[in-house]
């Protein structure tokens, strides 16, 4: 695989380019590509895909918008360029397993394939900002989940009673938060768990000042390094990608698409969708990924449902497992905060599609997620709870097919709700939600089993 | 706006005008700009009627889900374009001046999706938008303002984290005396109306449909 040394270089020699003609060049070529590969959303589309060719030509498109534009290194405003050569190593060379933790909390974090039968890895929580008075408490309830097997850390708006601003507060606001998640998981018994850091900032002194064998992250633990949306990178992610993969620390990486964004409607969702982990896979080395295709006005909570987009993200999964070594995860994102029934059905839908699509689960939260508001170990228990009967139940692609829609129709014509902070919903001293939030876990596992699913 | 005195033939060549930037067909709205001009109909008409419900529908189709953020960028070019060959028959006395908005994603953070959609969608509302990217600390962002003379700063925040850098730029507008000679709006992932309440920002927008009737509602 190309070095990162080489991409290095490359951020510093390559063609000079105003962000504004990238950004419309991306578009150009993915629209291209969206008719040259005849990647159409079918009128009768489901919510998950069955269609074993389209997936092929989606993935060629995907190749062939890395070989056109390659990723733009926003710090140096320049193209690093990747020849098809290149990025056909990177996929063969990536590795579909990863080992992560230490002693008894050893875990291998592994590549799904399409309607696999396997239990899937579990990354509960965090990826949320939490107060500092609930910090330890926040994490040894999620390390208390027996399927975890890593935790990714959290942000917050003040350290030791002041604001962050600056990288020497932000430096030492890291090392905290890396503190708080060392001593969570050991208060949950769990000292070997990995736990990944969430950047405070992507300054290279946040990212790589957390490296502490003994406080912060060790060897074994994890992360998360993401490329931005439109296939850009960062020279400080970059410079930590470089330390960690000598250090030696698993890295991982947003890499969905939007849709609305620069790469258009669904159709170049999913070429971006399929495109963005084998760059970041380049680039800065992740080979776990949240990946799939999402909607602007689902992100910004404005709409619950929006049609197609269960496919794409289907389809973009279905080629990742088919012919890359990706590592997928569903990054369960409700539009409805927590503490409420629509949130469990958001997070349901999710949940029932991940093994499906051949996607491990990841830190369901609340889409625009606040302070203490953004999630609670009940809803990681939840996706468990319905992945697992999903498996267990032996569906396959048209049975879960069917079962979303069931579910879908249930949501058709709800607003996403706001939801609740994690103390009103949520008892950590006890680890269970309060009784108004046990009402609606049951009343929606009630729902699910009158739709097919066995909970 | 009212075009009641136009004739029918003048109300359909502006309405083809409107449609034409709606389309992002830049030919045939460059040629139809050049029509008003020769039709002698008055280009600020055009500019209020057409360009400002072009605006309007563009945002409609964005909304929709019919148009992206590319859409957005090609339209607000267009109207720029367009809008340039018809003030250059309008007297420099009477150009309205557009109003001004300096916009960016604050220091430290690195995210430029949301903030290119509300930069986009205040460019298709009519606005003169300059756009200084992401990671803007709080000193250029004043500087920038004071220099085209804006009338609002608009910051956006992805990160919990970088929040409090909105919060600096209305404190150092503030220390600086200056405070009442912008509007500041605040936005962005993790950003509350309530927030934007507290750290005494003049608007807010959930989002970037909402940030455009918020500006709307402050500037015009």
């Amino acid at each position: 695989m190309i070095t990162l040394l080489d991409i290095a270089e490359r951020t510093q020699t390559g063609e000079k380019v105003e962000e504004k003609k990238w950004d419309m060049e991306f578009f150009r070529t993915i629209s291209e590509l969206i008719n040259k590969h005849g990647i159409e959303l079918p009128e009768e589309h489901g919510f998950i895909n069955m269609d074993d060719e389209l997936v092929e030509r989606a993935f060629e498109a995907a190749i062939e918008l890395l070989e056109k534009v390659g990723v733009y290194c926003i710090t140096t405003r320049r193209c690093v360029r990747l020849s098809r050569d290149e990025i056909l190593a990177g996929i063969r060379e990536a590795p579909t397993e990863i080992l992560m933790g230490e002693g008894s909390d050893k875990r291998v974090w592994k590549q799904r394939k399409v309607e696999e039968k396997g239990k899937l890895n579990i990354c509960p929580g965090h990826h949320s900002p939490f107060t500092e008075d609930l910090a330890g408490l926040i994490v040894s309830n999620f390390a208390q989940i027996p399927r975890t097997d890593f935790i990714e850390g959290f942000n917050f708006p003040k350290i030791e009673g002041r604001e962050i601003m600056g990288a020497p507060m932000e430096v030492y606001a890291s090392r905290r938060q890396l503190g708080w998640m060392r001593e969570g998981v050991s208060k949950a018994s769990r000292p070997g768990l990995a736990v990944v850091y969430y950047p405070i900032n992507t300054r290279a002194e946040d990212l790589i000042g957390v490296i502490d064998p003994d406080y912060g992250l060790r060897r074994t633990d994890g992360i998360l390094l993401t490329l931005l949306p439109d296939l850009k990178m960062e020279q400080d992610m970059l410079s930590a990608a470089i330390v960690y993969e000598e250090y030696g620390c698993f890295k991982l990486s947003g890499s969905f698409a939007i849709v609305g964004g620069f790469c258009g409607g669904i159709e170049g969702a999913i070429i971006e969708g399929i495109a963005k982990p084998i760059a970041c896979m380049i680039a800065y080395r992740d080979y776990i990924h949240y990946t799939g295709v999402e909607h602007i006005h689902m992100l910004n909570g404005r709409q619950m449902l929006v049609p197609g987009i269960n496919w794409a993200r289907s389809v973009v999964n279905q080629a990742l497992n088919r012919f890359t070594h990706t590592i997928c995860m569903r990054w369960v994102i409700p539009t409805s905060g927590p503490g409420t029934e629509l949130n469990l059905l958001e997070v349901a839908m999710q949940s029932i599609e991940a093994p499906i699509n051949g996607m491990n689960l990841y830190a369901p939260r609340h889409c625009r997620t606040t302070i203490n508001h953004g999630q609670t170990p009940l809803e990681a228990e939840w996706m468990i709870e319905v992945s697992d009967a999903v498996i267990d139940q032996g569906f396959d692609r048209p049975g879960a097919s069917e079962l979303l829609a069931k579910l879908a129709k249930r949501l058709e014509n709800e607003k996403p709700a706001s939801g609740y902070d994690i103390t009103e919903c949520y008892d950590l001293i006890h680890h269970k939600p309060m009784p108004d939030y046990e009402k609606a876990y049951l009343s929606v596992k009630s729902q699910l089993t009158e739709m097919g699913l066995k909970l | 706006m009212e075009i009641s005195n136009l004739s029918q033939e003048h109300k359909g060549l502006l309405d083809a005008f409107r449609d034409a930037i709606v389309a992002i067909d830049e030919d045939k709205a460059r040629e139809i700009a050049e029509n008003i001009i020769s039709e002698t109909i008055d280009p600020s008409t055009a500019i209020k009627y057409s360009i400002a419900d072009a605006a309007i529908k563009v945002g409609e189709r964005f909304d929709s889900g019919e148009y992206f953020l590319p859409h957005l960028v090609m339209a607000g070019d267009l109207m720029e374009a367009v809008g340039a060959i018809l003030e250059k028959h309008i007297p420099a006395e009477k150009i309205e001046r557009k109003k001004v908005i300096v916009i960016g994603t604050v220091q430290g953070d690195m995210h430029s999706v949301g903030k290119n959609l509300v930069a986009t969608m205040f460019k298709a509302g009519g606005f003169e938008v300059h756009d200084m990217g992401v990671d803007v600390t709080s000193i250029a962002f004043i500087d920038k303002a004071k220099e085209v003379k804006a009338d609002m700063i608009a910051l956006s925040s992805l990160l919990t984290t970088t929040m409090p850098y909105q919060k600096e730029v209305i404190e150092d507008l503030a220390a600086m005396g200056i405070r009442d000679r912008f509007k500041v709006m605040i936005g962005g992932g993790p950003v509350t109306e309530v927030y934007a309440h507290d750290i005494g920002a003049d608007g807010y927008g959930r989002d970037a449909i909402e940030a455009l009737d918020e500006v709307k509602k402050l500037l015009i």
